[in-house]
C-alpha cells in the first residue's frame, strides 16, 4: 500500500540502533567514528570523487572518499576510535549508490559543507529514502536551522533538528541541539537521551541563535583576546599565561587554542557571525583580521595541523619551540612569561583587580568576555546552566562564565566593569548583592532570567558525587579521602589528595571503608571526581624515606598497600572501582583488586611504575597474572601468561581507552564501560547492587610458574631489546626484576604458589629496585619535571 | 653405496608471515597440498614409500604433535606410510633428505618424501613457550643468542659492510625478479588453496623495488649501531617444500624423472654467536669428504638467512659469486625455516639440469651454531 504522504508513518525510534552520516569531512567522519564506538553500527557516506580531482580519474571506486576517510581515523592522533576494530561498524558508500543503505537508519545526520543550497539539495534527497519517522539532524555550526528546513515537506521539518559536535567528537564532550518550531517532541528526547546515555555527550539545548552557545561568547573571547593582546602589548606567552590557570583554562589560553583549532578557520567563523548577528551585537565592534593573521595563513602557518601558528616547533634549530613577536611578525624562542600578576594572583578575582598590564588584559577579556555571557541569556539559552555547561565542555573551562562571575564576587565583578565603562547587562544587575548559584538545603540552586532561585536538574541517571557531598557529612574523612554513603546501602570511596595520588591516608581510609560497610552496608564503590582516578602512588613519600636510607619505612608502606588492596579483595561485600581519566599504577591496583570494574570509556589505565624504576609493588604483578592465566583465549603452555603480562608491564602501557584496556587485560571481559561521566557513579552503584544480591567474596587462588627458566627467556628478550636500542641498561635491570616475579622466582613448574608469595616477591623486588641509584634518580627526576629519565 | 637420487621437487608459494596470503592457512594443511602436488607430478606410487620425513624448526602448536604424520594422512598417503618430524631448526628438512639417504644405504626402504614446513605466522619463532635453561643461559649466552644477534656478529668479525650486504639483498631480489618473470618458478610451485585465502599461486616476498636506495633508508633491526636492517635479512615467512628421494634404481624402475644424484652430505657445527658461519664449515667438510674443490661446483644454493652470513661465507670459502643463487635466494624468496633445506636441494637439482653442470651444492646455516651441505652431482 502506498503511503500518504500527508499522514505521519510511525512514530520517532525509541533509541537509535542503526544511524548514518553523510559527509565525510574531518566532523563527518569523526562523528561517524565516535557513534562507531558506541556500539551503532553506521553508515558513512559522501560524494562520488568529482572526475579532475586529485587521483580521482584513477580510481573507478566511487566511494574512495568515505573510504579513505576511514582509513584516515585509522591514523588520527589522538585515535578517533577507542579500538580499532570500531572501524569494522562503519559502512562506507557514496550518495549516488548506495543511498538505499539509509532506508534502515534510526538517525542521519548531515556534516556536509556549510551551504545552504547545498544542504537542502541534500535533504530533499534523504527525505525520499530515509524510513518514516527517521531523525535527521544537522552538524551545521553557521546556519539557523530556520533556514536550513525552509521549503521542505512539513514532516521533514518535525523530525529535524541540529546536532552540533565539536571537534574532534570522540574527545569534546558538549553537543548543542538545536529544536525548531517544527520539531517533534519525541524526536528531540530521544536524540538527547541517545547522544547524553549512549554517545556520552554533554547535551546542552540551544536556541537558534548564530553560533549556538559556545562559539558565539567563545569567538567573542577569541577576538578580545587576539585584540587586546595587540593593544596592550603582551606577547602571546603572556597573554596565554593570565587566560590559563588563573581563570581555570587550558593552558593553550587564546593563541594556543587558535593554533590548536586551525588560524585558518577563525575567518570563516567570523565571517558568518558577522553576517548573522545583529548590527548592535558587541561582537560586531571587536571584530578586527589583523594582516599579521592573514599573513600567516596565506603561508601555510595555520597552526599545528600546519607548518605552527602562534607558536611553531622549529626543527632547524633543533626542536625548539618558538612563539610569533605579535609586533614584528618574527618567530624567536618562546619565552617564560615574567609578569607580576602572573606571579601573585592566586585566582581570578585577584588578576582582575591587579594593576599590572597582565590584570590589564584579563579586565579587556575576560571582564568583556563575561559581561557580554551575562548579555546573552536568554537570548541563546534558557537559562545559564546551559551557558556554563556549554563553555565547560566545548572549551574546557573549570568553570563557566557564571561561575566564575560567583567565585570573583558578584560586585566586585560589577564594580570592575563600571570602572572600566563597560555596560552591565541587566542579568548581572539583577544578581547585584546575591550570587547566580547557591546551596539550598543541600541542593544546588541558579539564578533564573525571572531573578529567582531554581533547582539545577540533573539529566536522568545521572548520580554525581558532588551532589551527594552538597546534601550529607561523610561516613569518614581524612586529608587524602573520604567515604560517603550514596544510598540503597553503597559507599563510596573517593580520594581528594593532590592529583589523586595515593598515600598512606588513602591506604588507611580503605582498611576503615572495609570496617564500615562491613556493618551492614550492601557494597562499595571506589569513585571519584578528580580529572584523573589517580596518578599512582605517592612516590615522593618513598623517596623522602630512601633518601634517609629509612629501609624498613618503604618496606613498610609496600606491605601497607598489599595489606589493604588484598584485604579489599576479600572483603564479604562487593567492591567495584568506576575509574575515569588516568588510572595508573597503585591507582590501577586498586581497580584490579575489585570485583567488576565500571570504567567510563575515557580511562588511561595501566601499570606504569617501571617508568620510574620500579615494579608494581600492591598486588599489581599478581593480579595482572591471575587475569592472564586465567584468559581464555591465552595460547596454552606455561609462558604466555607470564609473557603477555611482562610485554604490558615493563613498557608501562597504559590503555588508550576502557576498550582497550580489556585487550590488556586490565579490565575483565564482562566488567562495564559506560559512555558518559556524568552515568557513571550511577553505572558502578547499580553493578555494586547487582553484585551484591547473594554476594561471596572470590575464593583464593593458586598459581603455577614457571620459575627461573621464564626468567631467562624473558631477559633474553630484553637483551636483544638493549641491543636494537629500544631498552636502556636500567630498563633492562628494572625489566630483569619483574621477570623474576612474574616467574614466580625460584619456583619450580610442579608448585604452587599463593598470593601472599607472589606479593613477597613483589615486596622483595620493589625493595630491591629502591635502593639502586638509578631508580631513585629516575623517581627524583620525574617528581621534579613530571617526566620519565631515561637512564 | 648405492646411487640415490632426487626425481621430484615441489614447493608452495612463500609468503610473508602475518600479512602474507597464507596467513590464515594451517602448516599441516600447507605442507599436505605440497606432498600431494609433489605425488602427483612425481608420478611416484606412494603406496611404495618407505616414510614421510618431515622438518619443522618449531614443532608445537598447529606444527605440534607428530605433523608429519598429520601431513601425511591429510594427503592421503597410504595408511601403510609411515611419517617422523625431524628438527635441526633451519636445516630440517635438509636432515630429512640426509635421514633418508642413510635409510636407504642400510636398505631401509626405497622411496622417501622428505618435506618441510614452518608457519611464522601461527608458530613463532621460539615458539609459544620458550624456556631456556636459566644456568647455561647465564654461563653461555650464545647458546640462546637471536639470530639478529649472530648475524651483526658475522658482519663485524668478516667486515661485510652494510652497502655490500644491501648489495645482495638487491642482487636476490633482481634475479628472483627476472626468474619470476620468466617463468622459472611454475615448474616447482604447488598451488595452495585454503577457506579463507583462495588459491594462492605466485610467491609473495618478492619486491621488485628494492634498491640500494630503498634499503638505505631502513634503520638497523638488531642494534642500534649495526648494520643488518630488515632488508637485508630473511623475511618471516610461511611455506612448505618437499623432494621425493629414492634409489637411482627405484627411480629408473618406475620411469621417474631423475632431477640429480646425491653425492655426499654433511653437518657440522660452529660458535653459536656466528652461526651464520654455518656453511663455511659444513662444506669444507664436505669438499674433504668427496675430494672435490669449490671450483668444481658449478651451481650454488647457499641460504641467504642474512646477507651479512651469506656473503662472509661465500668469500670465506672463495665461491664464484656467479654461480650462487641462480633464481635469487631467501632474502628476496623468504625462508620458511623448517621448509628452506628441501627447498634449497630440490632447486640445486633442477638447476643442476637446467645450467647443464656436474655438481651442485646445497648448504645452510643453522641457529645455535651449525651448518648442513649436500654435494649433488648430475644424474
Amino acid at each position: 500500500m502506498a503511503a500518504n504522504k500527508n499522514t505521519r508513518q510511525g512514530a520517532a525510534p525509541a533509541t537509535i540502533r542503526k544511524a548514518a552520516v553523510i559527509g565525510a569531512g574531518v566532523m563527518g567522519a569523526g562523528i561517524a567514528a565516535h557513534i562507531a564506538n558506541a556500539g551503532i553500527p553506521v553508515i558513512l557516506l559522501d560524494i562520488v570523487p568529482p572526475p579532475g580531482k586529485s587521483g580521482a580519474l584513477n580510481t573507478p571506486n566511487r566511494s574512495a572518499i568515505a573510504e579513505g576517510a576511514v582509513q584516515k581515523l585509522l591514523k588520527t592522533e589522538p585515535a578517533a576510535f577507542m579500538h580499532p576494530k570500531n572501524a569494522g561498524l562503519v559502512t562506507t558508500g557514496n550518495l549516488e549508490d548506495d543511498l538505499g543503505l539509509l532506508g534502515d537508519c534510526d538517525w542521519i545526520v548531515e556534516a556536509v559543507l556549510e551551504d545552504l543550497a547545498v544542504k537542502r539539495a541534500l535533504y530533499a534527497k534523504l527525505d525520499g529514502v530515509r524510513k518514516p519517522g527517521s531523525i535527521v539532524s544537522s552538524n551545521t555550526s553557521t546556519i539557523p536551522l530556520a533556514l536550513l528546513t525552509e521549503g521542505l515537506p512539513k514532516r521533514f521539518a518535525e523530525d529535524f533538528l541540529v546536532t552540533h559536535f565539536f571537534n574532534p567528537p570522540r574527545y569534546m564532550r558538549l553537543l548543542e541541539i538545536v529544536v525548531g518550531a517544527a520539531t517533534r517532541h519525541d524526536a528531540v528526547e530521544t536524540m538527547a537521551a541517545f547522544c547524553e546515555r549512549v554517545l556520552g555527550k554533554g547535551v546542552v539545548r540551544c536556541n537558534d541563535t548564530p553560533g549556538f552557545i559556545a562559539n558565539r561568547i567563545g569567538t567573542f573571547w577569541i577576538q578580545k583576546g587576539t585584540n587586546a593582546a595587540m593593544d596592550l602589548g603582551l606577547t602571546v606567552e603572556e597573554a596565554d599565561a593570565v587566560m590559563g590557570r588563573p581563570f581555570g583554562i587550558p593552558k593553550t589560553g587564546i593563541f594556543g587554542l587558535v593554533d590548536l583549532v586551525g588560524l585558518d578557520l577563525m575567518p570563516h567563523v567570523s565571517r558568518s557571525l558577522q553576517a548573522t548577528l545583529a548590527a548592535t551585537d558587541a561582537y560586531q565592534a571587536i571584530f578586527r583580521a589583523p594582516e599579521l593573521f592573514a599573513r600567516l595563513i596565506t603561508e601555510g602557518y595555520t597552526g599545528r595541523k600546519g607548518k605552527g601558528g602562534f607558536y611553531r616547533l622549529n626543527r632547524e634549530a633543533g626542536k625548539r619551540k618558538e612563539a610569533i613577536d605579535l609586533v614584528t611578525g618574527i618567530y624567536r624562542p618562546v619565552v617564560k612569561p615574567e609578569l607580576a600578576s602572573l606571579a601573585e594572583a592566586r585566582h581570578a578575582g585577584q588578576m582582575l583587580a591587579h594593576p599590572d598590564k597582565g590584570g590589564a588584559y584579563a579586565r579587556q577579556v575576560m571582564g568583556e568576555t563575561l559581561a557580554y555571557a551575562a548579555s546573552l541569556v536568554p537570548e541563546i539559552a534558557a537559562d545559564i546552566v546551559s551557558v556554563d555547561q556549554a563553555m565547560k565542555l566545548g572549551y574546557a573551562w573549570k568553570q563557566g562564565p557564571f561561575e566564575l562571575i560567583d567565585a570573583i564576587g558578584v560586585d566586585a565583578f560589577i564594580a570592575g566593569l563600571e570602572a572600566a565603562g563597560v555596560p552591565v547587562p541587566p542579568l548581572l544587575r539583577a544578581a547585584a548583592g546575591r550570587s547566580f548559584y547557591r546551596i539550598e538545603s543541600g541542593r544546588l540552586e541558579y539564578l533564573t532570567t525571572e531573578g529567582s532561585y531554581a533547582p539545577v536538574v540533573r539529566a536522568p541517571g545521572v548520580l554525581l558525587l558532588e551532589d551527594v557531598k552538597r546534601r550529607s557529612e561523610p561516613l569518614a574523612k581524612n586529608a587524602s579521602a573520604s567515604l560517603w554513603d550514596i544510598g540503597d546501602g553503597i559507599a563510596c570511596l573517593e580520594f581528594h589528595s593532590k592529583m589523586n595520588s595515593i598515600d598512606d591516608q588513602i591506604i588507611a581510609m580503605v582498611g576503615k571503608a572495609i570496617g564500615i560497610v562491613g556493618k551492614g552496608m550492601k557494597g562499595l564503590v571506589v569513585y571519584n571526581e578528580g580529572s584523573n582516578f589517580s596518578v599512582g602512588a605517592n612516590i615522593g613519600l618513598a623517596l623522602f624515606a630512601a633518601n634517609i636510607a629509612l629501609w624498613p619505612n618503604v618496606e613498610e608502606m609496600v606491605a601497607a598497600g598489599q595489606k589493604a588492596y588484598k584485604a579489599l579483595k576479600y572483603t564479604p561485600f562487593p567492591v567495584v572501582a568506576a575509574p575515569s581519566g588516568m588510572a595508573l599504577g597503585g591507582g590501577c591496583e586498586i581497580c584490579l583488586h575489585a570485583d567488576a570494574i565500571q570504567a567510563h570509556a575515557e580511562t588511561y589505565i595501566g601499570l606504569v611504575e617501571t617508568g620510574v624504576g620500579l615494579i608494581p609493588g600492591w598486588g599489581g604483578c599478581k593480579e595482572m597474572l591471575l587475569r592472564a592465566t586465567a584468559n581464555p583465549k591465552r595460547p596454552k603452555g606455561p609462558m604466555p601468561p607470564v609473557a603477555q603480562v611482562f610485554e604490558t608491564v615493563s613498557v608501562a602501557k597504559v590503555a588508550k581507552s576502557a576498550a582497550d584496556a580489556k585487550e590488556l587485560l586490565f579490565l575483565r571481559p564482562d566488567d562495564g564501560i559506560t559512555m558518559n561521566r556524568d552515568h557513571l557513579l550511577a553505572d558502578a552503584k547499580a553493578k555494586a547492587l547487582s553484585l551484591a544480591e547473594g554476594y561471596q567474596p572470590p575464593e583464593p587462588v593458586v598459581l603455577r610458574l614457571p620459575g627461573p627458566t621464564a626468567v631467562a627467556g624473558l631477559n633474553l628478550a630484553v637483551h636483544d631489546y638493549v641491543k636494537q636500542g629500544k631498552a636502556t641498561a636500567h630498563d633492562s635491570v628494572v625489566a630483569g626484576e619483574l621477570a623474576v616475579v612474574l616467574s614466580g622466582g625460584d619456583t619450580d613448574m610442579l608448585d604452587e604458589l599463593t598470593e601472599d608469595q607472589i606479593l613477597a616477591l613483589e615486596r622483595a623486588a620493589f625493595m630491591r629496585l629502591v635502593k639502586t641509584g638509578a631508580t631513585l634518580a629516575r623517581i627524583e627526576h620525574t617528581l621534579e619535571t613530571g617526566k620519565p629519565l631515561r637512564n | 653405496m648405492k646411487p640415490v637420487v632426487i626425481a621430484g621437487y615441489a614447493r608452495s608459494p612463500f609468503h610473508f608471515a602475518r600479512k602474507g596470503e597464507l596467513a590464515r592457512v594451517r602448516p599441516d594443511d600447507l605442507a599436505a597440498q605440497v606432498v600431494a602436488g609433489l605425488i602427483e607430478r612425481s608420478k611416484v606410487d606412494p603406496a611404495d614409500l618407505e616414510d614421510l620425513i618431515v622438518g619443522c624448526a618449531f614443532p608445537e602448536g598447529e606444527q605440534g604433535f607428530n605433523v608429519a604424520r598429520l601431513i601425511g594422512f591429510l594427503a592421503h598417503l597410504p595408511i601403510t606410510v609411515a611419517a617422523t618430524t625431524v628438527n635441526r631448526f633451519c636445516g630440517s628438512s635438509m636432515q630429512s633428505i640426509h635421514m633418508a639417504a642413510g635409510a636407504i644405504q642400510l636398505d631401509a626402504g626405497e622411496v622417501f618424501i622428505c618435506a618441510g614446513v614452518e608457519s611464522m605466522s601461527r608458530v613463532p619463532m621460539t615458539g609459544f613457550n620458550p624456556m631456556p635453561n636459566p644456568h647455561l643461559a647465564a654461563e653461555f649466552p650464545a647458546a640462546y643468542m637471536s639470530m639478529g644477534e649472530t648475524a651483526e656478529n658475522v658482519a663485524n668479525r668478516y667486515q661485510v659492510s652494510r652497502e655490500q650486504q644491501q648489495a645482495m639483498a638487491v642482487e636476490s631480489h633482481a634475479k628472483a625478479v627476472a626468474a619470476q618473470a620468466a617463468g622459472k618458478f611454475k615448474d616447482e610451485i604447488v598451488a595452495i588453496t585454503g577457506p579463507k585465502t583462495g588459491t594462492v599461486s605466485t610467491d609473495g616476498c618478492i619486491r621488485p623495488d628494492t634498491s640500494q636506495e630503498t634499503l638505505s633508508g631502513l634503520k638497523p633491526a638488531f642494534d642500534a649501531n649495526g648494520t643488518v636492517t630488515a632488508g637485508t635479512s630473511s623475511p618471516l615467512t610461511d611455506g612448505a617444500s618437499a623432494v621425493l628421494v629414492c634409489t637411482e634404481e627405484y627411480a629408473k624402475r618406475h620411469g621417474l624423472d631423475i632431477l640429480a644424484r646425491l653425492k655426499a652430505i654433511a653437518v657440522a657445527g660452529c660458535d653459536p654467536d656466528v652461526m651464520g658461519m654455518g656453511p663455511a664449515v659444513a662444506t669444507r667438510k664436505i669438499l674433504r669428504r668427496t675430494g672435490l674443490s669449490i671450483d668444481d661446483i658449478g651451481v650454488v644454493e647457499i641460504n641467504e638467512a642474512f646477507a651479512s652470513q651469506g656473503l662472509a661465507c661465500i668469500r670465506e670459502l672463495g665461491i664464484d659469486p656467479d654461480r650462487v643463487n641462480l633464481d635469487g635466494g631467501a632474502l628476496a624468496l623468504g625462508h620458511p625455516l623448517g621448509a628452506t633445506g628441501a627447498r634449497i636441494t630440490g632447486k640445486a637439482a633442477s638447476l643442476l639440469r637446467r645450467e647443464g653442470k656436474r655438481y651442485a651444492l646445497a648448504t645452510q646455516c643453522i641457529g645455535g651454531g651449525q651448518g648442513i651441505a649436500t654435494i649433488l652431482e648430475a644424474a
